[in-house]
């Protein structure tokens, strides 16, 4: 039998969930019944809606997907107006104040406090600009992920732009793929450099040449959820550059066919592809899924992949600073600290792309951004703006490494404090420890829960939230993993530290960093130092400790209706409110108003 | 074994003994059934430390209902008589 979820999708699913929006827009929360909340919701979401968690009732948090973290030029613009009018909740945020837009792991960007009353004023705001919500969650074609300077990249083998654009047109604006078993997260890589990530995506397009044609070696099955990662394998097959979307074709309608629809749960492609072994995958494609005869694997780029590698060499582990393109300008990424970006800020960088670039700004699988097409004559004004100083083309690898994902702010399923803690712990760390010179790049990922969103498993030092207790009270903690990162070998973390008290964790990561730095041999990277180890060696490293970092958020932050609330007890939540923010009493009824109305 | 804010337990004092050793520390505890046509009650656990010679592993019990409320009425039961021994202690 079908599950709930199933269900629902069979009622009503895809574009025919709009009308319905536009009347629960139209009508308010309330007119949203009480019974059918779940279902709703879980349909929202093909439309990048996610309703936030229990204490934010009434309240949306809103993804835009942008295809390979494209924003053409003027769209950045409208994101930020869109934040500054309609993503600011009943209170502040201590770091970010009143709105702010998050800037993902995958490439998209996140709204938070989104009312049901403005979804459809913000989706005509997005959509007058060419930007869209649609597929951003649920079951479908999640945003395509790709090098972010793809197109303009100086060394750059295919152009993985052409091939995201047309899967863009070929699968998301189409109701072909409307309806998968489960998400279909595809990454398409271009560059020499690995950028795309496609050994944690469902479904990866590798770049690669047979017989002097260029294209992909193409990978299935990656992803870091249900605290069983697996990398994509490859199923030994080339496909020329204009073939790729066929191969797209074919994979996802295999997933279509065969993925598990019976139990969400296993409903994925990595469970499917160990079950059936990569050379099945590929006798089925070729058999029932395409029409013309697969090439097998042609010449790849894996030995010089450096992205989130952490391994020493030429290539780049982030796009953060200034790079060569191919016409001859520049593109200067910026590190933006666990992706999240003030919205003046947001409107303030929109200035400056326009100014010194071509208004093309790009996002990056690192939460940071990448203003585009600099002309030479115009780099030293750039480097000079004041933004610069928040969002440094030259940050601390501590700064620069970050990634955090949302946790108890919003998140359901998350048990700890994310974003501005680990805002908290690089500051700390760029202010107290210091690194080998040479050491640029130092990656820590952190994230709330198993659900693994900020890629934990692949930093050099991976954070995922807990619990332990500490002087008899229970506090917020965190498992320390070592050793993930990829590269041409990628490999997950092993988890050697567990439930280390929040408080301790900068202190941990510290003594780490002086025994790299003490028993390091030559200019041995941390990854490489930590792979000489084993995982016995590993667990006496970690070494937690007290420090002069102090943690606000020890106690238990998913109780709260929101962290940073001057009273953040579930009891004083103003949700769920009407559309201007004005609690609306459930004593009184769903038609009750305010007094002066 | 997966945690998130739906897990029943994210934090429990526990022990796992065996013959010639014994860990005591702390541990993950969670009550589940299947999303879609349950059969049974699924209690599972895991112990962050083992005592020597035990691979990391985690132990389920598969319970019918029956037995699910038997378990949760011993366990009400004895939650009341530790409740009313503290406020014993205290209370005066
Ligand atoms: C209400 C629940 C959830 C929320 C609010 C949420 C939020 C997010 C966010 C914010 C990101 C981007 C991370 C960033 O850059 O900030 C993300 C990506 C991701 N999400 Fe979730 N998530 C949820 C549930 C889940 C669940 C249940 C899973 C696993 C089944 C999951 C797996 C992932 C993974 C693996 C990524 C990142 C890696 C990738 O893109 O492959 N998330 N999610
Ligand atoms: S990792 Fe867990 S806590 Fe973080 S956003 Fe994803 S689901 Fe939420």
């Amino acid at each position: 039998m079908a599950t709930d979820v199933e269900e629902w999708k069979a009622e009503v699913y895809g574009t025919d969930i709009r009308e319905h929006v536009e009347r629960f827009a139209e009508e308010g929360w309330a007119s949203i019944p009480d019974e059918e909340r779940d279902a709703w919701f879980e349909r929202f979401k093909w439309y990048g809606l996610y309703h936030q968690r229990a204490g934010q009732e009434s309240y949306f948090m809103m993804r835009i997907g942008t295809p390979g973290g494209v924003l053409e030029p003027g769209q950045l613009r409208v994101v930020g107006e869109v934040a500054k009018e309609y993503a600011t909740g009943p209170v502040s945020n201590p770091e970010f104040g009143d709105a702010w837009a998050d800037f993902t792991t995958r490439q998209s960007i996140q709204l938070h406090w989104i009312k049901v009353e403005d979804i459809v004023d913000v989706w005509d705001e997005l959509e007058s600009a060419g930007l869209s919500t649609v597929q951003a969650c649920g079951d479908s074609w999640r945003n395509i992920v790709s090098c972010p300077v793809a197109g303009k990249d100086a060394n750059e083998h295919v152009d993985a732009l052409a091939t995201v654009h047309e899967f863009q047109r070929e699968f998301k604006e189409n109701d072909r793929y409307r309806n998968m078993p489960r998400k279909w997260k595809v990454a398409v890589t271009g560059c020499r450099e690995g950028c795309g990530q496609g050994d944690i995506n469902d479904l990866a397009f590798e770049p690669a040449s047979k017989d002097g044609v260029d294209g992909y070696n193409v990978r299935v099955g990656g992803g870091l959820a249900r605290n069983e990662p697996r990398l994509a394998r490859d199923i030994d097959v080339f496909v020329p550059h204009e073939r790729a979307a066929a191969v797209a074709d074919g994979m996802s309608a295999l997933f279509e066919e065969y993925g598990n629809r019976e139990d969400r749960y296993s409903a994925r492609i990595k469970f499917l592809v160990d079950e059936w072994g990569a050379e099945k995958v590929r006798r089925v494609l070729e058999e029932e899924f395409v029409d013309f005869e697969l090439q097998s694997a042609g010449e790849g780029f894996r030995e010089s992949y450096s992205y989130n590698a952490g391994r020493d060499g030429d290539g780049h582990d982030d796009h953060v600073g200034v790079h060569s393109q191919a016409d001859g300008t520049n593109y200067v990424g910026l590190n933006v600290l666990v992706g999240r970006m003030g919205v003046d800020d947001v409107l303030e960088l929109a200035d400056l792309a326009d100014e010194y670039g071509s208004g093309e700004v790009r996002l990056t699988q690192r939460q940071n951004v990448v203003v585009t097409d600099v002309p030479d004559e115009d780099l030293d004004d750039l480097l000079a703006a004041d933004l610069l100083d928040d969002y440094e083309p030259d940050p601390s690898p501590f700064m620069r490494g970050s990634i955090a994902c949302t946790g108890t702010e919003f998140c359901s399923l998350s048990i700890v404090e994310t974003k501005n803690r680990m805002v908290r712990y690089a500051r700390h760390l760029r202010d107290t420890v210091s690194l080998p010179d040479e050491v640029e790049d130092f990656h820590v990922h952190l994230s709330g829960c198993t659900a693994s969103c900020a890629q934990p498993q692949i930093a050099d030092v991976s954070l995922r939230g807990m619990k332990t207790r500490k002087d008899g009270e229970p506090v917020e903690a965190f498992d320390l993993g070592l050793g993930g990162g990829l590269g041409e070998n990628p490999r997950f973390a092993d988890w050697v530290g567990e439930r280390i008290p929040a408080d301790e964790v900068p202190g941990a990561i510290a003594n780490l960093v002086e025994t790299y730095e003490r028993e390091r041999e030559g200019a041995e990277t941390f990854r490489d130092f930590v792979e000489r180890h084993d995982e016995s060696d590993l667990e006496d490293l970690v070494e937690p400790e007290e420090t002069s970092y102090e943690d606000p958020m020890m106690h238990n932050t998913k109780r709260t209706w929101y962290p940073y609330a001057e009273d953040d007890d579930m009891a004083a939540s103003p949700a769920p409110t009407d559309g201007d923010g004005v609690p609306l009493d459930a004593a009184t009824g769903d038609d009750s108003a305010p007094a002066d109305d | 074994m997966k945690v998130n804010a739906y897990t029943t337990l994210d934090l429990v004092d526990c022990r796992v003994r065996t013959a010639d050793d014994e860990a005591a520390g702390l541990g993950v505890a969670n009550a589940t059934s299947a999303r879609e046509n349950p059969e049974h009650v699924r209690l599972r656990f895991e112990a962050d430390g083992q005592p020597e010679g035990v691979a990391a592993h985690v132990d389920e019990l598969e319970l019918d209902p029956e037995q699910a409320r038997a378990l949760a009425a011993d366990l009400e039961s004895h939650a009341a008589k530790v409740e009313a021994a503290r406020s014993g202690e205290h209370g005066d």
